[in-house]
């Protein structure tokens, strides 16, 4: 009998609170979902049979997220529970006066939680391995993979993991239950409602000066934020933060009295309709929630503020990978000979055709690059320490502009005693090669061509490292003649190309591949040796793997914030609706039509919803111009496509909490 | 003289086939311009469900109810909510006052439902509340006004839109006998200068003894009639007393 009470007050919940279970189960599902990654197929897809680090670092980081996750959503939870059994202290007043125990009330409680429990989880998980589904079907259509047979996805390990922290959650619920039953008077529980209605009204004046106080304190810290920049983290970072969250508490604490005082001073506004009704509603309302309207602006902005990051840094690193890669792939091979221990480079595409893959049919274009050695003098420096430039590779002008057609760039020309440069965007020579030195190579005196400075990557893979490449006129290495001593000689030889445009690019990369034993054993004969084979489709490959650590983190902390944010605000302003269904019975009996009832209603939602909303907007936007200046560094931050994509997630979540408060609120208006 | 509120053959039911409660039987009666009349009755004799079909909160089950010429029971919802706010106003037993708004503006609040221009609103609400004697207390809120004074801004609330017709349920149930006395002081004055005409349900023969006419009610049909004419209130009181003990028979919670 008494878990059927226990059972019928569930029930009855599911009706009353059907935000907070749509909340747990949610959360339960969401939190499956994310664990649920690594037996995606979609990953092992992108892991291609090898271990990808970057992925394992992925999944680790969604262990390590999944706590801090689970903390927020356990906060959440007993907020949700600290609501509902405040609106219930009548009700639990009401067994103790039939006699009840505590100690029965409590395990009353406690057999309730673990129903909601058990009933969220079997629904959170239901719906988290429905979706689970879609997961490697949406991230393969983002990545353009091609999909392999579908088959079932379903995670032992989140599933368990899913049991494990929200059982946890729920016994610290449990427990909590007990813990404030057992701590309350008799007489509290059944003069609740009373109390509850206590107003705390302020003076309006103050308000006022309050909110000119929370306009200088976000002003200053907004021009920190953009003077400094984002990763400048010192003393003064914090104090920034500190303005900014101070800022925003008087914002909310002081917005109510200060909107009052502005439509009080407007008469005709301020008497028309409901208006007078639904400020002051507001006013009171806010005078008690600006603390949570405060969290809550600041968990959408984080939710905005990863969101958008994240989306952001996943279309910056498309360019990324372009930079990392000119060309389709780059094959370079040493043979070592056994006898002499001396290394001669391999003609490669020579030995390509022999192994069984012809360059001139598979490739749209190829160049053969040769890197030269010689001495570089530098004769305004004859006689200290910089009269040599450091070891420095050299380029002949044709090599170096067979290069850039396989990029996709116009060749360069070069006067017959100029030099060029190519190089990283930094390196150690740089200093000494801004003051544009006359250079002597070869017996050549060259001059710099300022035009011909170019920052950029030759190679594949090379994102990291320094490099410096001169470019010199073709006769300067020609060397004819029997120079012994200080001959050019090279120190790197390589082919790269791109592959034909007609073909799957994967086709042609894996004929390669199989061609490559073959190609070593013709290479290297009976020789040792070592070679090289870098593809524009690996670096992909490596920079999808952070792609989707970015994109999926990202997203999954945007949506456990937005998560909380909407459920909070939906759980205060239904039981704020409930608290107020008497009030809107006595303007019923005015003759207030259920049209204007509702008006007022909807005001009042859309402003709790929409100011958190649009500060939080504001805060980010300030937020993210900074953030672009960092990710500048990396590549660009694409601010259009991280908009409309974080857009789209507060329209859908938040959205859907908004309408379903709306509607809840509306019905406890409509009834009598 | 056309009267005010015409009430004939009204009749309410609840339940369903099975067991049907006859809340109010076939109740019959009129009001005319500028009374004040009382509606007395033993709880559950269904005084306050006819209080509700008068004031439109509630349907009649058969009958009709004319206020001011309108058939009430043939108005749409819609209909009724304006019929409400343009020629009713209502007084409560617990004042109904919103409590987050000043007395000011819970009086105003009536007549911005209305419509009323605002600038006239600050003049009506003041004299209004000259009327009542709450002039002082305009900028304090609810939670700071004594129950008598609330209860006489409900009322300043409930007249200030000159309705044809002021229902009062149980004004004086939840004051003390001074706040009471003062309030129904009020309500003759509203009477005798603002011509307001006044019906009042309760179940205390002292509030009742300030009505000129009473319509006694039992177990929903009416029971008889007390016209105060030119007796002192004392000796009004004095003959309700009696008619109530009649009335109340074997029933004793009636005083």
């Amino acid at each position: 009998m008494f878990s059927k009470l226990a059972l019928k007050n569930v029930t009855r919940s599911l009706k009353d609170y059907s935000v907070y279970f749509l909340t747990l189960t949610f959360g339960v599902c969401i939190f499956y979902v994310f664990n649920s990654l690594d037996s995606q197929w979609v990953m092992e897809a992108l892991q291609g049979g090898e271990k990808s680090s970057i992925l394992d670092a992925t999944l680790m980081l969604v262990d390590i997220f999944s706590v801090f996750v689970s903390v927020i959503l356990a906060f959440l939870i007993l907020y949700a529970n600290n609501f509902m059994f405040k609106r219930r202290k009548k009700e639990l007043g009401t067994y103790m006066l039939l006699g009840l125990s505590q100690g029965r009330i409590s395990s009353l409680l406690f057999l309730e939680t673990l129903f909601i429990g058990v009933f969220s989880l079997a629904i959170g998980l239901a719906l988290g391995v429905l979706l689970s589904q879609f997961i490697s079907v949406f991230t393969a259509g983002l990545f353009q993979i091609t999909i392999p047979q579908f088959h079932f996805v379903f995670s032992l390990k989140a599933l368990l993991k899913t049991l494990l922290y929200f059982g946890v959650i729920f016994l610290v619920v449990m427990v909590f239950n007990s813990f404030a039953v057992s701590r309350r008077q008799l007489i509290d529980l059944l003069q609740a409602e009373r109390k509850n209605e206590d107003l705390k009204l302020k003076s309006i004046r103050s308000s006022v000066v309050l909110f000119v106080l929370s306009i200088i304190f976000l002003g200053v810290a907004y021009t920190m934020l953009l003077k400094r920049g984002l990763l400048h983290i010192d003393a003064l970072f914090f104090v920034m933060l500190g303005l900014g969250s101070l800022g925003t508490l008087f914002f909310f604490r002081a917005l109510s009295g200060f909107l009052l005082r502005v439509f009080q001073a407007n008469q005709k506004l301020y008497y028309k309709g409901l208006n007078m009704f639904t400020l002051r509603q507001f006013a009171a309302r806010v005078g008690s929630n600006y603390v949570s309207m405060t969290v809550i602006c600041l968990m959408l902005l984080l939710a905005i503020g990863i969101t958008a990051c994240s989306v952001g840094m996943n279309n910056t690193l498309d360019t990324l990978t372009n930079a990392q890669a000119p060309y389709d792939f780059y094959l370079s091979a040493e043979r070592r000979s056994s006898e002499t221990g001396e290394t001669t480079p391999v003609d490669v595409p020579a030995t390509l055709r022999r192994a069984g893959f012809d360059p001139a049919a598979q490739l749209s274009a190829g160049a053969e690059v040769t890197v030269w050695y010689s001495e570089v003098k530098i004769p305004q420096y004859a006689g200290t320490d910089d009269e040599f430039l450091d070891y420095t590779g050299i380029l002949p002008l044709s090599t170096y502009n067979a290069m850039r057609a396989l990029a996709g760039q116009r060749p360069i020309t070069l006067e017959p005693d100029r030099y060029g440069q190519t190089l990283s965007d930094w390196d150690s020579r740089t200093e000494i090669m801004s003051e544009d030195p006359v250079l002597e190579i070869q017996g050549h005196a060259l001059l710099a061509d300022s035009r011909a400075v170019f920052h950029e990557n030759l190679s594949i893979g090379y994102s990291t490292g320094s490099f410096f490449y001169l470019i010199v006129p073709d006769e300067v290495l020609a060397y004819g003649g029997d120079w012994t001593a200080d001959k050019p000689i090279v120190i790197e030889r390589y082919f790269c190309g791109n592959y034909r445009a007609d073909v799957p690019k994967e086709q042609t990369e894996a004929l390669l591949h199989d061609t490559l034993s073959q190609f070593h054993r013709l290479a290297f004969e009976n020789d040792g040796g070592s070679s090289r084979f870098n593809t524009k489709l690996e670096i992909y490959m490596e920079t999808m793997g952070t792609k989707i650590m970015v994109l999926f983190l990202g997203i999954y902390l945007g949506i456990v914030f937005l998560l909380c944010s909407a459920a909070v605000l939906a759980l205060q302003q239904l039981s704020q609706a409930a608290d107020n269904a008497p009030r809107y019975r006595i303007l019923a009996r005015l003759g207030a039509e259920e049209k204007m009832r509702s008006r007022s209603v909807y005001v009042q939602v859309l402003l709790a919803f929409l100011l958190p909303l649009l500060l939080a907007i504001v805060h980010s936007v300030v937020g993210m111009t900074a953030a672009n200046a960092v990710i500048a560094q990396v590549g660009r931050l694409d601010t259009v496509a991280s908009s409309a994509v974080t857009a789209a997630f507060i329209v859908v979540f938040y959205g859907t909490y908004l309408l379903a408060t709306c509607w809840g609120s509306k019905r406890i208006v409509k009834s009598r | 003289m056309e009267p005010i509120l015409t009430v004939s053959n009204l009749q309410k039911y609840y339940g369903s086939k099975g067991s049907v409660t006859r809340a109010i039987d076939d109740v019959s009666f009129s009001v005319r311009q500028g009374e004040f009349v009382g509606i007395m009755g033993a709880s559950g004799s269904g005084k306050t469900t006819l209080l509700n079909c008068i004031s439109t909160i509630d349907r009649p089950t058969a009958g009709h109810i004319v206020i001011g010429g309108q058939d009430t029971t043939r108005l749409k919802s819609k209909e009724l909510s304006k019929f409400r706010r343009e020629r009713l106003g209502f007084v409560f037993q617990d004042c109904n006052l919103l409590d987050t708004l000043t007395a000011f503006e819970n009086i105003a609040l009536a007549l911005t439902i209305l419509k009323t221009p605002v600038n006239k609103i600050d003049g009506m609400v003041r004299q209004t509340a000259d009327l009542l004697d709450i002039a002082d207390c305009l900028k304090k809120y609810p939670y700071q006004l004594s129950g008598g004074q609330k209860q006489r801004v409900a009322a300043a609330r409930a007249i200030i839109t000159g309705p044809d017709l002021v229902l009062a349920d149980e004004p004086t149930g939840a004051l003390d006998s001074k706040s009471a006395r003062l309030l129904l002081d009020r309500f003759e004055v509203l009477n005798s200068e603002r011509d307001a005409t006044i019906l009042m349900v309760t179940h205390d023969a002292f509030t009742a003894s300030y009505c000129h006419r009473i319509l006694f009610i039992k177990d929903g049909r009416s029971f008889t009639e007390l016209i105060r004419g030119r007796d002192s209130r004392k000796d009004f009181f004095a003959k309700i007393i009696e008619v109530v003990t009649l009335l109340g028979g074997d029933d004793r919670d009636v005083l």
